[in-house]
């Protein structure tokens, strides 16, 4: 129902009727008003009963997070702040271990076809949703038939799935139109894949309630903060809190004072010029781990002189990775010339350009269209660091001969203009990939969906492709290792770096883990005495 | 005056439905696609276009400004394209957030504005009047966000004595309400203080110089009755306007103070709805706006002959 607006029928002449509408909004109920039924129309759930149950009061942890969740359909939402509330509420078949590997959640075990074209999903037994309700495989096969048959955001994660089918009720099966190596990832990679009580779309409203079957319920959610309690029938190990309150606090020396000053247990709002500050500080506990997210400059491939390999690879040259990540991330962050993170299993050590001005100036002299040659990047305040970046790329490829002229747009302007092609480079980040299909494929496919840049070399082409559907690990790994040397080599993707994932909570605090994937859970924490 | 009030209503209707044509216009003006900002890098071809049609996007400007007026007469201002949910119930949750810190704020604005602006009108040209145009000076300069963020190092850091950022409605916890009112109420506060503190000076110091506060002082009132009765409620009668449009401007939401401590108003939906091209709720809460813009003023020029016997309303033609 989300974007399903301006459908209703047009009432002319009834304008005066809007103004006391009007009115009465502005002026009229002073009360608070509470959007939320946590209940839904299930009724009878026991997460609210903090008396209750086996321990009472493992207290309320409160975290501090930087953005207000847009809403909390977690097939609809792309906003990393509702994934931070939701990822403690929902669960998906299988789920991200730190390391990236994919362990059983809903699901305890599965097994794939010997054509790598069908799979079969064993389903945890015993499992409730927050509104009482059994999970079977029903519920599975209606989530996933919700985000492909609407064509929700995250559709496209099941691009080579021909059917999902329930086999028994504790047995799904999902056919596959081409073998599917990132199934797990497509599926589990993050809480977009969640699975919803069949029919939850039609009965309750999933942007401001849930129906989850994770460690807490949301009992109550709006523009003040989101309140989660212990769900005391959760199939795995109760959580150890009796609850979790999120508060938005966008500006970080407010999220710090009420860290310093025990209002707040843990926040992720640490901008990455305090870390060094909050190093020695005995009433924070500081964690920064290397995260899975990268940033890139691209160079519009379909316009000259940026379609010419010569030219980006003088551009590569006359970059300085250090520099520009000490600018953007006060050095939070550890430099790349590929996209997948040194702790990935997936990660291939190759880096074959060296900042090196004098071939840099000669690429660029050799193929550009002239002296010193233009070229526009687009930033965007959306992410500050893009700027900062900008800016001592600026003065680096002044240097060797390109002057950059740096266009800071809003991101729904910098979105648009990226999607008609119009801009020479850009800077930009992907967040949360954990499988190299993800890291490489649709951004570097000749049609890849989000290949702005135009980059198109056939090699790369098959070589991705047959990655996508090699079912051996290894093999696959040797195939997306060739890929991104060549897409490193071509410049299709300037890979700068790898941010750290920067949080800050209060001494004291035992079982919080921070991840390279910045998915946040609170199950297993423990607050202090 | 109920005539007046009457016909002051009409021609807000004519300014609202004026508002809503020009917000509409502006906002297709404006670059930047709502879905492709909803949906972020990962825009598939496909979904992009379901969603642009479901939400109407593609169909032509007027058509959906004619639908969407029809829905808003009827109560319905449209779906968030960002949270699916409903303009009203978004507007309805922040507006006791707004009310409080508003209300806060201009109470913090007169309680500096009065007593200062008196003090340096009775005193002209003495270290009063230099505190206090010095006083107003620095209020009106200093950036809220810069202002705010050294109340809570000191207030809540340093002292330890008022939380640092959130709300906490009055209906939950009056005290909590009240502690996290404090800071924010005095931020948002001072500089509307700082323009009322110069407006009470000259308004006063008029009301010194009329022939019959001499008349009061010549037949030996006490000063502090002439001040109280003779001066103060004359000056103060322009107060109610530009007081009221204080008033006004905080209601309708002071972004930077609400973002800086956490304060769930309706500043930031607004803030909101512009990066993400939320177009529903953007003209929703502009329409708001209007409306307290409007209300407002009417209040106040109805009050004027309340406070002022000698001002009345006649159809004035």
């Amino acid at each position: 129902m989300g974007a399903d607006m301006n459908r209703g029928k047009v009432r002319g002449h009834a304008v005066a009727l809007a103004a006391i509408a009007l009115v009465s909004a502005g002026c009229g109920g002073g009360d608070d008003v509470d959007l939320d039924d946590p209940q839904g129309s299930g009724g009878g759930q026991g997460g609210d009963d903090q008396g209750d149950g086996q321990s009472g009061d493992g207290g309320t942890l409160v975290a501090a997070i930087s953005a207000q969740p847009d809403q909390f359909d977690p097939h609809k939402t792309q906003a990393y702040a509702s994934f931070q509330v939701l990822e403690n509420v929902y669960d998906t078949l299988v789920v991200p271990d730190a390391e990236g590997e994919f362990q059983p959640s809903l699901a305890t075990e599965w097994t794939t076809s010997d054509d790598g074209l069908t799979w079969t999903f064993t389903l945890r037994e015993g499992v409730t949703f927050h509104d009482g309700s059994a999970f079977d495989s029903a519920d599975v096969v209606y989530s996933y038939n919700r985000i492909i048959d609407e064509q929700l955001a995250n559709a496209y994660r099941f691009a080579s799935v021909a059917s999902v089918e329930a086999t028994d009720p504790q047995t799904v099966t999902i056919t596959l139109t081409e073998p599917t190596p990132a199934l797990l990832d497509n599926i589990g990679g993050f809480k977009g894949m969640s699975i919803i009580p069949e029919g939850a779309a039609e009965a309750t409203d999933l942007a401001t309630t849930a129906v989850g079957t994770g460690p807490f319920t949301l009992e109550d959610a709006g523009a003040n903060g989101v309140t989660l309690a212990r769900y005391d029938d959760y199939w795995g190990d109760p959580a150890l809190v009796d609850g979790v309150e999120f508060q938005y606090v966008s500006e970080p020396a407010a999220a710090l004072t009420a860290l310093r000053s025990g209002d707040v247990h843990w926040t992720d709002n640490v901008p990455p010029q305090d870390i060094e500050g909050l190093r020695d500080d005995e009433q924070v506990e500081l964690g920064v781990t290397p995260s899975v997210d990268y940033w890139y400059l691209a160079m519009n491939q379909t316009k000259p002189p940026f379609d010419n390999r010569d030219f980006r690879r003088g551009v590569a040259f006359g970059i300085d990775r250090d520099e520009v990540t000490e600018a953007a991330r006060f050095g939070a962050a550890t430099t790349n010339q590929t996209a997948i993170p040194e702790q990935s299993r997936w990660f291939h050590e190759y880096a074959p350009f060296e900042h090196d001005p004098d071939q840099a100036t000669q690429l660029i002299e050799q193929t550009a269209a002239q002296s010193p040659q233009p070229m526009a990047l687009m930033v965007t305040d959306e992410y500050p660091e893009t700027v900062q970046a900008a800016q001592v790329i600026q003065a680096q490829l002044a240097e060797v001969g390109v002057e950059i002229g740096i266009e800071q747009e809003a991101f729904a302007t910098w979105l648009d203009r990226q999607a008609a092609g119009d801009y020479d480079a850009f800077l930009l980040g992907w967040l949360g990939n954990l499988d190299p299909f993800g890291f490489y494929h649709a951004q570097h496919v000749c049609e890849g969906t989000s290949n702005f840049q135009g980059y198109c070399n056939p090699e790369v082409d098959s070589l991705l492709q047959s990655a996508a559907g090699e079912t051996d690990q290894d093999a696959r790994k040797a195939l997306y290792d060739q890929a991104a040397e060549l897409i490193v080599d071509d410049v299709s993707y300037l890979y700068l770096y790898n941010p750290d994932v920067v949080q800050a909570w209060a001494p004291g605090i035992e079982g919080y883990e921070i991840r390279a994937d910045k998915a946040i859970n609170f199950e297993t924490v423990r607050l202090p005495e | 005056m109920t005539r007046y009030a009457l016909r002051r209503l009409a021609q807000s209707v004519a300014v609202l439905l004026g508002v809503s044509v020009l917000v509409f216009a502006i906002m297709q003006l404006v670059p930047g696609d709502p879905i492709r900002a909803a949906l972020g890098q990962q825009a598939d071809p496909e979904t992009y276009q379901a969603l642009r049609d479901r939400a109407g996007l593609d169909d032509p400007v007027p058509v959906q400004f004619v639908t969407w007026i029809g829905n808003a007469a009827v109560g319905d201002f449209g779906v968030s394209f960002r949270s699916g949910e409903t303009v009203l119930s978004l507007i309805l949750e922040r507006v006791p957030a707004t009310l409080s810190l508003a209300v806060a704020a201009i109470i913090v604005a007169l309680l500096i504005a009065i007593p200062l602006g008196t003090l340096s009108a009775l005193n002209p040209r003495k270290p009063v009047d230099w505190f206090a145009s010095l006083s107003s000076q620095a209020g009106l300069s200093v950036p809220d966000f810069w202002l705010g963020i050294m109340l809570i190092l000191v207030f809540a850091g340093t002292l330890g004595w008022l939380p640092s950022a959130g709300y906490v409605p009055l209906t939950e916890d009056p005290v909590e309400w009240a502690r996290h009112l404090i800071l924010p109420a005095i931020t948002a506060g001072v500089s509307s203080g700082a323009i009322l503190t110069r407006f009470v000076r000259s308004s006063v110091l008029e009301s010194l110089g009329q022939d019959h506060v001499r008349t009061a002082r010549a037949k030996g009132m006490r000063a502090r009755d002439v001040l109280t009765w003779h001066v103060l409620r004359n000056a103060l009668v322009p107060l109610v306007t530009v007081g009221g449009v204080q008033l006004a401007y905080l209601l309708s939401g002071v972004v930077v103070v609400e973002y800086v401590f956490a304060w769930p108003g309706l500043g930031q939906l607004a803030f909101q709805a512009v990066e993400s091209r939320d177009y529903p709720v953007l003209q929703g809460a502009v329409l708001l706006f209007a409306v307290i813009f409007l209300l407002v003023n009417l209040v106040v020029d109805l009050a004027y002959a309340r406070l002022d016997p000698r001002i009345t309303y006649r159809s004035a033609r």
